[in-house]
C-alpha cells in the first residue's frame, strides 16, 4: 500500500515492521499503541487475575508487539519496565488459566470447549501438547466400550 | 510341544496370534500391575507410582491386554484412563466419577514439561511411562520454542544442520 506523506514531527501510522526499521536506522520516533501504558496494564492485570475467564486483549498480538516495542524503541516508552513486567505478569496469569482449564477440562472429560478470548501466542504455547493428551485420552477411553474387536485368527 | 496347563511367559504379539475366545488355546494371566491390587493403589494416588519402572509402556500395553476376554477388562481399562486425583489440590465435583490413571497424573506432566522453574523434572520424568514421557517432550519444545522466541533466537537466521555436516563430510573425503 501506499505510506505517508512524511513530514517532519508530524505522527504517521506505518506497518510495524517499516517503524521498527526506520527506528533502527534513527530516523524516527515510535509512539506507542494507547493500551501500552501503566495504568491500563493494571487495569487489564487486576481484571485477568480477578475473573475465570479469559479478558479480551487489546490487541491480538500484545506479547509481540510488547516484545517488538520495548526491544527496539524502550526510550520512546514511559516507565518501560513497569511495562514489561505487567505485560509478563499478565501472561503468566492467562497461561496458569489455560492449564487450569485444560486440567479441569480432561478430569471431567468433556467433548468440547470454548475459550474466548485468546491469542495464538498462548495457543501456541500449550496446543500440541493438549491437543495430543487428548488424543490419548480419547484413545484410553475407546477401550471402555463394550464389544470392541477381539481378532479371532483360524489355524 | 508344550504340556496342556504348562506357564510360559511369552511376547504379547505372540499372545495375541495365539488367543482365540472359542477355542481356547491359551489363558493370559494379568501382569501384576493390572490386577486389583495395584488398582487400589493407583485408585488411592496415581502420581505416586513409578510407571516406568512398572513396565514403561503402561497404557499402551493395557489397552492391548484389553484383547483377551477378561472379566476384570472394564475395571482394568477404567483404572489405565482413571485413578482417584487423590494427590491432587483441585476440587473434585463429582464423586461418582473418579479421576484416572491417566487424568491424575496429566496435570503434573503438564505443569512440569510448561514450567521454566521446575527444577526436579528429572525425578518426575523417571517415573513416567513411555507415552506419558513423549508428551512431557511435546510440552517441553512448545516451552522451549517460546522461550526461543522471547530471547529473540526466532528471528536469527542459522545454517541448517544438514549444510553444516556436509562441510565436515567433504573435507572427510579430501583428506581420504
Amino acid at each position: 500500500g501506499d505510506l505517508g506523506p512524511f513530514n517532519p514531527g508530524l505522527p504517521v501510522e506505518v506497518p510495524v515492521w517499516l517503524a521498527i526499521n526506520l527506528k533502527q536506522r534513527q530516523k524516527c520516533r515510535l509512539i506507542p499503541p494507547e493500551w501500552m501504558d501503566v495504568g491500563k496494564l493494571e487495569e487489564i492485570r487486576d481484571r485477568e487475575r480477578k475473573e475465570d475467564t479469559f479478558t479480551p486483549m487489546p490487541s491480538p498480538y500484545y506479547m509481540e508487539l510488547t516484545k517488538l516495542l520495548l526491544n527496539y524503541a524502550s526510550d520512546n516508552i514511559p516507565r518501560a519496565d513497569e511495562i514489561r513486567t505487567l505485560v509478563k505478569d499478565t501472561w503468566d496469569t492467562r497461561v496458569a488459566k489455560l492449564r487450569l482449564s485444560a486440567d479441569s477440562f480432561v478430569r471431567q472429560q468433556e467433548a468440547h470447549a470454548k475459550l474466548d478470548n485468546l491469542t495464538l501466542m498462548e495457543i501456541n504455547t500449550t496446543g500440541t501438547f493438549l491437543t495430543q493428551a487428548l488424543d490419548h485420552m480419547y484413545k484410553l477411553r475407546t477401550n471402555l466400550q463394550p464389544g470392541e474387536s477381539s481378532h479371532s485368527q483360524d489355524f | 510341544s508344550f504340556l496342556q496347563g504348562s506357564k510360559l511367559e511369552i511376547p504379547l504379539w505372540l499372545a495375541k496370534g495365539l488367543y482365540d475366545s472359542k477355542r481356547r488355546i491359551i489363558s493370559v494371566e494379568l501382569p501384576k500391575i493390572y490386577r486389583e491390587a495395584w488398582r487400589t493403589v493407583f485408585s488411592a494416588d496415581a502420581n505416586v507410582v513409578d510407571l516406568h519402572k512398572m513396565g514403561p509402556y503402561y497404557y499402551g500395553f493395557g489397552s492391548q491386554l484389553l484383547n483377551f476376554e477378561n472379566p476384570e477388562n472394564p475395571e482394568i481399562a477404567q483404572t489405565i484412563l482413571q485413578a482417584t486425583g487423590g494427590g491432587s489440590v483441585l476440587p473434585v465435583s463429582d464423586p461418582v466419577c473418579s479421576p484416572q490413571t491417566f487424568i491424575a497424573r496429566f496435570r503434573r506432566i503438564m505443569d512440569s514439561s510448561q514450567n521454566a522453574y521446575n527444577e526436579d523434572t528429572s525425578a518426575l520424568v523417571a517415573r513416567l511411562d513411555e507415552l506419558e514421557r513423549a508428551l512431557f517432550q511435546v510440552g517441553q519444545k512448545g516451552l522451549n520454542d517460546f522461550q526461543c522466541w522471547e530471547k529473540g533466537q526466532a528471528s536469527q537466521i542459522t545454517a541448517s544442520s544438514l549444510v553444516q555436516n556436509y562441510g565436515k563430510r567433504k573435507l572427510a573425503e579430501v583428506d581420504g
